[in-house]
């Protein structure tokens, strides 16, 4: 039984934290390889399971969504002779929250490439105008639901109306939170420069940037065309 | 002591940017673009259905959701970068779960709340429904 | 300036909480006197409150599980004894304290016992199991924890300063709407959980993503332990069903709060509806809680065997099987309600089969079990006793799985007794097998077997004394929650179960003596190799604790049972393989991150209960300020030098030589 056979032996110690390569003494695939989380490799690279448990915690919200999603499909002809979806959208905004939140993700990609090519301008500044754009649909949003409640059509008229705050709501806070995740990535970058741990949640804010904007389409789709329809 | 140093290193790469590093500038804007562009026509698109009368009526819903549904998939590819390579094999089995998740939570409560809406509508509703 | 909070908020008119309530403050300010009095609490602070390592947060996990069940077991108590008395007459709890005490005993028992404990386990096992040095993610698993524990401390609050829901465990509306609850019991209720349910969804995260990204090089999927395989299943359910708890009680939050709509009689509201969510999340749960238990008897059946678990490829594809099916269920639980006979029927149909892939494994426990050397030590008589009970609660679970039976037996008795049936086998005979069979793991000494035989021994017999009068009166018609009763007939089954909840008791109280026993004793019941069991996974391969690092070098995994494997070979040629080569190793830092984060949301939660708006605003502006804070730390591990490293596993390795020479030329 040589050295190498043994189960403890190893050239050198693998787990370098999340370093993504591993050393296997033994077998056909004998030598440095990459972790592919499938086993062969040993712990995957920190950026690899950063991007993966977000990924994961983005289904996870969108399970969420799913559950108001479920409840507005049930209560949209709850009007209770209230206003129905028809009376209260304002057809125009809703293609200007669109489109900005549409741009806004495009931008974010951009923020990426800038990140990828580590130039801090350009990184700034996409990532600037995707707040912005974020920020002007929040602006519409709540000049929507402003307009609403002033017309006495607020959450409190309605299980229609209650479950329709309640899931464009949800999102807008998505949002809210997005930007301010924003804002602390600005400054970060600005301040420590292109570190790997704060690329790596780079990358986690891009999924969620992305992942808003996902919604954002299932959102317009069921709750306004659909819901316009009616 | 441990700082973390920016390594490019090839290994160290996530779901939505496996090959990013390889890719140069004028390709990664190049998707994005891509992405974006095909996005804003299924928009359009979306948009466009419910004001003309290009689509029969009663099929509208049906026509925005498969449009909703296409618009996420242009998200996922350009935007986030899902694709079916080896390395991805865990983010596309999340997705999957994910989806079915989805699926079953929308699709089963409104099957049983549509079964419970019709069985047990109060009195002075169904009266009402008579008249 | 307080919102609604007042002096009248604590009961003073009412002895029985007013009595508990000083007496659980009272003990409470006893212990943190006599730790900050005997200078311990920098040490708890550094190595235990700030940790970020799984083993410590496993244990801490834990140990709030083991509190608040006892927590839990009086409330039983209270209802039992109850029900005893109340045989047209009274009893001793006026309605109100006994609506609160079944909802308190039931919320206590799923979300801060049971959940807490299994998770602890997970946290300990998990990564020792997979031969890796942590989770994926060190200090979100410190916040899961702490979240964790600000619901509970919540819940208890309720106990002193205001009331409990009084709605059962499941806060049903209309009934937990404002006008029905107008108080803050139920506000106590929803604000517990949606913070606690964060912590749990985190921990979901953590572990899907551990398991399905670090593991040993060498590990492939078919190469871990079947409690792995459990534990992934079981937080791929967390992540799938947690967030739909979270949507379903902020609704229900926000017709509380706001005004909305969702589930009130009035404005087109859907009562149905929280009944069908709820229940999305509902039974995913208990499978949460199940899966992971019978990962815990498949580790201890097949190390007290002496064998291999029988097919292990058919447990984990029954074990991938309930995870997917437990998710087509979920409509059993209120067949009553009138979604008609073809969704029954179709539910119906999907709660038998989900009975098809447990009962794989229970003939699997049972194959491991023939042919080998069963040695029956307390892990091994917890699960012996939980194959007996599970089946027969399993049994009246295909019963009840049968829309026209349920239609007779729905919230009686009968349903109270078979769910407590498979959840006290399946979940709290496991919580205690995994205690007994890790306790030396993490705390380098057994504990007494004697004291657990007996704990054991009381706790199958009074499980029984109470359960099944209970099944006996379900089946006469006693229905579930009634703090009185008129008819006779029910009353000698009553009578009996109240003998039995004594006999719990004894139990519970065999349970604590061994503790403390255990611990005096402890240089008599050191484990000095590591491996007190003869165990087969790669958590025997440390030592007993392990070392902050786990293992000094990772292993190489080439086949399943890896550590068997090393044992084997080790005994044929009697000797250790060679010693490896030391490197410094990389570990998280600790950090305070998840205490503060959990303090905060403690005082948001509580002035949300109260209405006290400034208060709210301050803790979530504090809560994203210490989110910043610790975003922005530049140092975000330490380094472990590879002489400490050497240290630490010679001394390991020594111990293994002293017991492989004591053995010399023993079979493997």
């Amino acid at each position: 039984m040589t050295a190498a056979d043994t189960p403890f032996e190893r050239a050198s110690d693998p787990y370098r934290i999340g370093h993504g390569r591993d050393w296997v003494s033994a077998g056909a695939g004998r030598g440095y390889v990459h972790a592919t989380g499938h086993g062969e490799g040993g712990p995957a690279a920190k950026r690899v399971i950063a991007g993966y448990g977000f990924w994961i915690f983005l289904l996870s919200d969108i399970v969420m969504f799913s559950a108001f999603f479920a409840a507005h499909a049930v209560l949209q002809t709850a009007t209770a002779g209230g206003p129905s979806g028809r009376e209260l959208f304002n057809w125009w905004s809703i293609v200007a929250q669109t489109f900005l939140l549409l741009v806004s993700s495009f931008t974010c990609g951009l923020s990426a490439v800038a990140t990828e090519a580590r130039s801090q301008l350009w990184t700034q500044l996409a990532l600037l105008v995707t707040g912005l754009l974020g920020l002007g649909f929040l602006a519409l949003e709540g000049r929507d639901f402003a307009g609403m409640v002033m017309q006495g059509a607020g959450p409190d008229r309605s299980a229609f109306l209650s479950s329709l705050f309640a899931v464009v709501g949800l999102h807008g806070l998505h949002v809210s939170a997005g930007l301010l995740w924003l804002g602390t990535m600005m400054a970060q970058i600005f301040v420590k420069g292109f570190r790997a741990d704060i690329l790596r949640r780079m990358v986690c804010f891009n999924l969620f940037w992305h992942a808003l904007d996902i919604i954002w389409v299932a959102l317009f789709t069921v709750v306004y065309l659909i819901g316009l329809g009616r | 002591m441990s700082h973390e140093t920016d390594t490019r290193d090839p290994g160290d790469v996530g779901p939505g940017f496996m090959d990013a590093a390889e890719l140069t500038v004028r390709e990664g804007i190049a998707r994005y673009v891509i992405g974006f562009v095909l996005a804003c026509a299924l928009t359009a698109a979306s948009f466009y259905v419910l004001t003309t009368s290009l689509i029969w009526g009663p099929a509208i819903p049906v026509a925005l959701v498969a449009l909703a549904i296409a618009q996420m998939g242009v998200h996922l590819v350009f935007f986030l970068h899902i694709n079916t390579a080896p390395d991805n094999t865990n983010n596309v089995l999340a997705l999957a779960f994910g989806v079915l998740i989805v699926a079953l939570v929308i699709g089963g409560s409104l099957w049983i709340m549509d079964h419970l809406n019709e069985n047990m509508t109060p009195m002075h509703q169904m009266m009402q429904m008579q008249r | 300036m307080f919102g609604k909070l007042t002096w009248d908020a604590i009961p003073w008119s009412q002895p029985i909480p007013l009595v508990a309530g000083s007496v659980v403050v009272l003990t409470i300010l006893a212990i943190l006197a006599w730790v900050v009095l005997k200078g311990y609490l920098p040490y708890l602070w550094r190595e235990w409150i700030t940790s970020v390592d799984h083993k410590r947060i496993g244990v801490m996990y834990t140990l709030l599980g083991m509190v608040m069940l006892l927590r839990g077991f009086i409330d039983a108590i209270m209802m039992r004894s109850q029900q005893a008395v109340a045989f047209r007459a009274a009893g001793y709890l006026p309605p109100e304290h006994y609506d609160q005490i079944f909802s308190a005993h039931g919320t206590i028992m799923i979300f801060f016992a049971a959940m807490p404990i299994i998770i602890g386990l997970m946290n300990f096992a998990v990564p020792l199991q997979l031969g890796v040095r942590d989770v994926a993610f060190p200090t979100l698993n410190s916040t899961s924890f702490w979240l964790t524990a600000t619901g509970a401390l919540l819940v208890n609050i309720s106990l002193v300063v205001g009331e409990f829901a009084r709605t059962g465990w499941l806060v049903y509306p209309p009934l937990s709407e404002l006008p029905y609850s107008p108080g803050v019991g139920v506000d106590y209720y929803l604000w517990a959980l949606l913070i606690s349910g964060v912590g749990t969804l985190m921990t979901g995260i953590n572990f899907v993503t551990t398991i399905l990204k670090i593991r040993a090089p060498g590990m492939s999927y078919l190469r871990m332990t079947v409690f792995c395989w459990t534990a992934l299943a079981s937080n791929l359910l967390i992540i799938a069903a947690f967030p739909i708890l979270t949507a379903t009680l902020g609704m229900l939050a926000l017709d509380r709060y706001l005004g909305f709509h969702f589930f009130g009689n009035e404005a087109g509201g859907n009562m149905m509806m929280f009944i069908n969510l709820i229940w999305v999340w509902g039974h995913p749960e208990v499978y949460i809680l199940a899966l992971p238990a019978f990962g815990i008897y498949s580790e201890v059946i097949s190390t007290f065997s002496g064998k291999p678990l029988f097919n292990y490829r058919s447990m984990v594809a029954a074990t991938m099987a309930i995870c997917l099916i437990s998710f087509l269920v979920w409509m059993h639980h209120f067949f009553t309600m009138g979604a008609g006979a073809d969704v029954n029927a179709f539910f119906g149909i999907t709660t038998s089969i989900i009975a098809v892939p447990t009962g794989v494994k229970i003939y699997n426990w049972l194959f491991t079990m023939y042919g080998g050397r069963v040695r029956f030590t307390t892990p091994m008589l917890w699960s012996m006793g939980f194959l007996v009970t599970f089946v027969i609660g399993g049994m009246t679970g295909v019963l009840l799985s049968v829309p026209p039976a349920d239609f007779l037996l729905h919230n009686s008795l009968f349903l109270v007794a078979h769910f407590h049936n498979v959840i006290i086998a399946a979940v709290i005979f496991a919580a205690f097998a995994g205690v007994t069979y890790w306790f030396p793991k993490a705390f380098g000494f057994k504990l007494d077997e004697g004291w657990g035989k007996a704990a054991f021994w009381l706790s199958l017999l009074g499980f029984y004394v109470v359960f099944m009068p209970l099944y006996v009166a379900g089946l006469l018609g006693m229905t579930r929650r009634l703090q009185h009763y008129e008819v006779a007939a029910w009353r000698p089954w009553v009578l009996i179960a109240g003998v039995g909840i004594l006999i719990m008791i004894a139990a519970a109280g065999c349970q604590v003596v061994q503790f403390v026993v255990s611990i005096r004793r402890r240089d008599e019941l050191r484990d000095e190799t590591g491996d007190p069991w003869d165990g087969r996974s790669l958590e025997w391969a440390t030592a007993s604790p392990p070392p902050p690092f786990n293992f000094a070098v990772l292993p190489n995994v080439q086949g399943e049972e890896p550590y068997w494997e090393i044992k084997r070979r080790a005994m044929e040629a009697q000797q250790m393989s060679a010693e490896p080569r030391y490197e410094p190793i990389e570990m998280p830092r600790n950090s305070p991150t998840g205490f503060i984060t959990a303090f905060f949301c403690t005082m948001t939660g509580f002035a949300l209960i109260w209405h006290i708006w400034w208060m709210v605003a301050l803790g979530i502006v504090a809560a994203y300020a210490v989110f910043v804070w610790f975003a922005w730390r530049d140092v975000t591990e330490y380094s472990i030098p590879a002489e400490e490293v050497a240290r630490f596993d010679r001394a390991r390795r020594q111990a293994r030589e002293r017991w492989l020479a004591q053995h010399a030329g023993q079979p493997a």
